[in-house]
């Protein structure tokens, strides 16, 4: 029973530009109640922050913490 | 991260708090505040910067007992006339008596609350007895003062650890079993006293929008509270009385009428007109936003048109800098517009959460549970309607007294053997090489909690939830498959809900009457005084499953009239014309 | 295994990061002293709130409102000559969350600034801390050209609940500005005058209806029989706010005399109006209004139902 591989549209956005990661950054990581962002780590090193899991509710501490501005909370397509 | 790593680890403490939401916090600064010597952990499953009801703030509180607008006897009448009688006053009168100081408290951590020009608090009048709304201009730092003062306070933080099963030995509380939901390694913590505030069973009913995260409760508050309270063997009451309220449509959050309701906003039907009482929550009034839904003369609004500019731009910026700020996003992605447009509502899927109703895990004016050193506050605490200030009040009691608590005991003797069983249970989903993702075990439990519990209730179809609620349980034990540790907090979640949806509906069938309004509409049943004027309880059988006893409401301390008991009931339409 | 706790960490460890080339990670090192919530980080963070990028700055700014006290008070005051409009409103969020009176210390000298901005956030900053050395400036700045700054002497005036400041709040009252004269109207319900009262009453014929609404709700805490007439006359306003707080301020006084003038405005279509008329009906419990309330006894509105019922039982009891 093989799983799927089902796309997602996901709410939250992160301007990679702005995103401060690669300084050690995790404050939209850490604020996050579902625990849904996590940090793109490539070979050089963490990245940005972007989000893993499409379990939001759009409540926005990650946009408002973010010391950048980096993060846009859009609201989940299916009730938007 | 998030990869699954064998590994346990014991710590001990005197007071463990799980859950750093709202009453958390206020239980922890209260122990350590009273015995500096204690060793105090307060635990969450996601970082208490920002985890639990109040995430992004609250805009305002609806119960504050301020001396000059509400007296303690007015609001523990009021409460009681809500819940048709069924409510243990002593506790809600001590909350009564001693949120005001909590205010105060709250004010000094730098919460504001709304005060006027010359710097008293602006108590708006909004319910009928007395006055209870105190606006909070500034309602989006709540947590941040919170966290600044755990801080400052030094208390032991463990973030990202999830508790799933409580240790009980002696007869009395041992510790808790905790899961690391970044890298699946197990905590068990050895306390003298613990004290449970984990928020609302939020994730019960399915949304309406059919995402299973777009609940009204932040979609964290999933109910382990309740079902690990229930494993440990303590007394739940009233689950039957649910919640159920009234929110934007597809954005799925509190319209806020106490906010808009003072400066002249309300909930009208198609036609403009106001259907139903604004002035305070309860059963009855969710019934009549039921009927008024059903009846035709939906869709239901609030309606804020007929103000103007300046009361709602005063209205907006309230309500789109706190609580659920995104609200300001959805409504301009819809074009609405307060000026111009009605906002169409609906009703929330079912939950438990005493700030809101009656149900939870039964506490009595002391938050003790029905096991000694077990504790709780806050949503999944039974005090009635007791919304964030009852939380941080609730949570002040529970920590005061744990401090109390643990002078005279020292850890209590548990059975090791339920540690490794429980091992055994969490990782199960992690030892399959296939399988059925938690997110679908959780949805087919939610959209089963819609079809058969959503209220009217119909015996026939909630013992069809049973039954389908049996079949899920049963994929869940032996099917359940995650591929890393964030999904096997989920799966631990979709079993929490699994056990909430069971005792709701267990808890809904014993109680063969109607009450509550809309929370308990048994439409067989009426209203049965003589039978039912009880509070019930439920526990876990020595069959594993629910079992029920009635226990009967405390001798009141404030008398009601027997005029008033039925004030809400009275305020109805004469029959024949409600009939229509 | 990770850390199980959250950490304590050293200040000055913290603090080192401030020199960090990078200001990503300034504003990491900012972050985590203001979640120490430890004293012992607000001289760094005043040094943070100079740093050479904007964004540190700001950070500096917000994390300031983790603490109090006068140095934090003049890290904050000082931002308020920062070039970057954003580093300006974060420290002027920030001055507004000071709770400590002494925090004041840094403030009150700032007061006689001639920078508009500036004086508006240290006057907001000020209030809240109730210093009484702040109602000379206040008064003061009641002459100055800015609306926002006068209105927010008037906000640091009313807080200080002095009825020696009562000819400054009754000039505010005359104020050109809308927002000025309605908070000055709200700012003199503490006073037991009858010079505040007599200004209230001339608040009642303003031309804007949010300061004949001020003047209608405030009556209530500091009117006597004298405002009543005046109330009255109030009822008639073209607006429905300002109606809805004469008839709770008659409510609140007492003035039984107006029940009769109040019952027919239950027929006016406005259903806050009818509510608020049938509760306050219910508390003056005069029986000649009656046969308006029994109209109403099945009204399909369940708010004004509900008072109404609540009125005629007051009636007959």
């Amino acid at each position: 029973m093989p799983l799927a591989q089902t796309s997602t549209f996901v709410p939250v956005v992160v301007d990679k530009d702005l995103c401060i990661a690669d300084k050690g950054c995790t404050v939209c990581v850490d604020v996050c109640p579902l625990d849904v962002l996590r940090i793109a780590v490539t070979e050089d090193g963490p990245e940005t922050a972007y989000m893993k899991y499409d379990e939001c509710w759009y409540c926005m501490p990650c946009e408002a913490d973010c010391p950048t501005g980096a993060v846009t909370v859009n609201l989940p397509f299916l009730l938007k | 991260m998030d990869e699954i790593l064998d590994g346990t680890t014991q710590i001990d403490c005197d007071i463990l708090i799980i859950g750093g939401g709202t009453a958390g916090p206020m239980a922890a600064l209260k122990a350590k505040r009273k015995n500096p010597d204690a060793n105090v952990i307060l635990l969450d499953k996601a970082n208490v910067k920002r985890s639990g009801a109040i995430s992004m703030g609250m805009d305002g509180l609806n119960n504050s007992v301020i001396p000059g607008y509400a007296t303690p006897e007015q609001y523990t009448k009021e409460i009681t006339i809500a819940n048709d009688g069924i409510v243990d006053q002593k506790a809600v009168y001590r909350y009564a008596e001693e949120s005001y100081s909590i205010i105060e408290e709250l004010d000094q951590f730098g919460i504001r609350f709304q005060k006027d020009q010359n710097g008293e608090y602006d108590v708006k009048k909004v319910h009928h007895i007395g006055t209870y709304v105190l606006p909070m201009p500034n309602g989006d730092t709540v947590k941040k003062a919170l966290y600044r003062q755990l801080r400052k306070a030094r208390i032991n933080i463990i973030n990202r650890y999830m508790a799933t099963r409580l240790l009980t030995g002696e007869s009395r509380i041992a510790g808790a079993i905790c899961v690391n939901t970044r890298t699946a390694e197990f905590l068990v913590v050895r306390a003298k006293a613990v004290v449970m505030s984990l928020g609302a069973a939020g994730r019960l009913g399915l949304p309406s929008s059919g995402y299973l995260y777009g609940t009204y409760e932040n979609a964290s508050n999933s109910g382990e509270g309740y079902s690990m309270a229930y494993h440990a063997g303590a007394g739940l009451a009233n689950l039957e009385c649910f919640q159920i309220n009234p929110l934007i449509k597809d954005y799925n959050g509190p319209a806020c009428a106490y906010v808009a309701g003072p400066m002249g906003g309300y909930t009208a039907n198609a036609e403009g007109e106001r259907f139903i009482e604004c002035d305070y929550w309860s059963g009855q009034m969710m019934q009549e936003f039921y009927d008024e839904l059903q009846g035709g003369k939906g869709p239901v609004y609030l309606k804020l048109n007929h103000l103007a500019e300046e009361t709602v731009a005063e209205i907006e910026r309230v309500l789109h800098i706190v609580e659920r700020p995104t609200r300001g996003h959805f409504h301009r992605g819809r074009g609405t517009d307060y000026r111009t447009d009605m906002i169409e509502m609906h009703i929330s899927e079912i939950g438990f959460c005493s700030g809101h109703s009656a149900s939870g895990v039964f506490v009595d004016e002391h938050a003790r549970t029905t096991i000694d050193g077990l504790y709780a506050a806050g949503d999944m605490a039974n005090v009635p309607h007791n919304y964030m200030l009852g939380a941080f009040t609730n949570g002040a009691f529970a920590g005061l007294d744990a401090v109390d608590f643990i002078k005279d005991v020292d850890f209590a003797e548990f059975d090791t053997g339920e540690v490794d069983a429980e091992r055994t249970r969490v990782l199960a989903p992690t030892k399959r090489d296939d399988g059925i993702p938690p997110n679908q075990i959780e949805y087919k439990t939610r959209r089963f909690v819609n079809d058969y519990l959503q209220p009217p209730k119909v015996t026939a179809k909630m013992e069809l939830a049973q039954r389908r609620f049996e079949e899920v349980r049963h994929d869940m034990e032996t099917e359940m498959y995650v591929r890393d540790s964030h999904e096997l907090m989920r799966a631990l979640e979709a079993s929490a809900i699994m056990d909430c949806a069971d005792m709701a509906a267990a808890a809904s069938l014993y109680r063969t009457e109607s009450r509550w309004g809309l929370y308990h509409n048994r439409v067989e049943y009426e209203r049965d005084d003589e039978n039912w004027f009880c509070h019930t309880i439920l526990t876990k059988g020595e069959d594993g499953k629910p079992a029920h006893h009635k226990r009967e409401v405390q001798d009141y301390i404030v008398e009601i009239e027997d005029d008033e008991k039925d004030a809400y009931n009275n305020q109805r339409v004469t029959k024949s014309v409600a009939a229509e | 295994m990770n850390a199980l706790f959250e950490d304590f960490d050293e200040i000055e460890e913290l603090a080192a990061a401030l020199d960090d080339p990078s200001p990503g990670a300034r504003i990491m090192a900012v972050i985590d002293l203001a979640d120490s919530a430890d004293p012992a980080a607000i001289p760094h963070l005043a040094r943070a709130i100079k740093d050479e990028a904007v964004g540190v700055r700001k950070q500096a700014a917000q994390a300031l409102t983790d603490f109090d006290g006068p140095d934090a008070a003049a890290a904050l005051v000082s931002a308020l000559a920062d070039s970057d409009p954003a580093v300006i409103e974060a420290a002027a969020i920030s001055l507004t969350e000071l709770k400590d009176p002494v925090s004041g210390d840094a403030i009150l000298p700032h007061l006689d600034t001639t920078d508009t901005i500036k004086l508006k956030a240290c006057l907001a900053g000020i209030k809240e801390l109730r210093r009484t050395e702040a109602m000379g400036p206040a008064i003061d700045a009641l002459q100055h050209s800015d609306n926002g700054v006068r209105t927010e002497a008037v906000g640091v005036i009313g807080w200080l609940q002095d009825e020696g400041s009562l000819p400054a709040l009754r000039d505010a009252a005359k104020d050109n500005d809308t927002q000025v004269r309605r908070t000055a109207l709200a700012a003199l319900g503490f006073s037991k005058s009858e010079h505040a009262e007599a200004t209230l009453i001339q608040g009642l014929a303003d031309d804007e209806w949010i300061v004949r609404e001020a003047a209608a709700e405030t009556l209530a805490k500091t009117g006597s029989a004298n405002c009543v007439p005046h109330l009255r006359s109030a009822l008639g306003d073209d607006f429905w706010q300002v109606r809805v707080k004469a008839v709770r301020s008659l409510g609140k006084l007492h003035a039984k005399e107006a029940a009769i003038e109040i019952a027919p405005m239950m027929d006016i279509p406005v259903p806050n109006l009818r509510k608020e008329c049938a509760a306050v009906l219910g508390e003056m419990a005069v029986a000649e209004t009656l046969p308006y309330l029994e109209k109403y006894v099945d009204d399909p509105d369940p708010d004004v139902r509900k008072n109404v019922r609540w009125a005629m039982g007051k009636i007959a009891a």
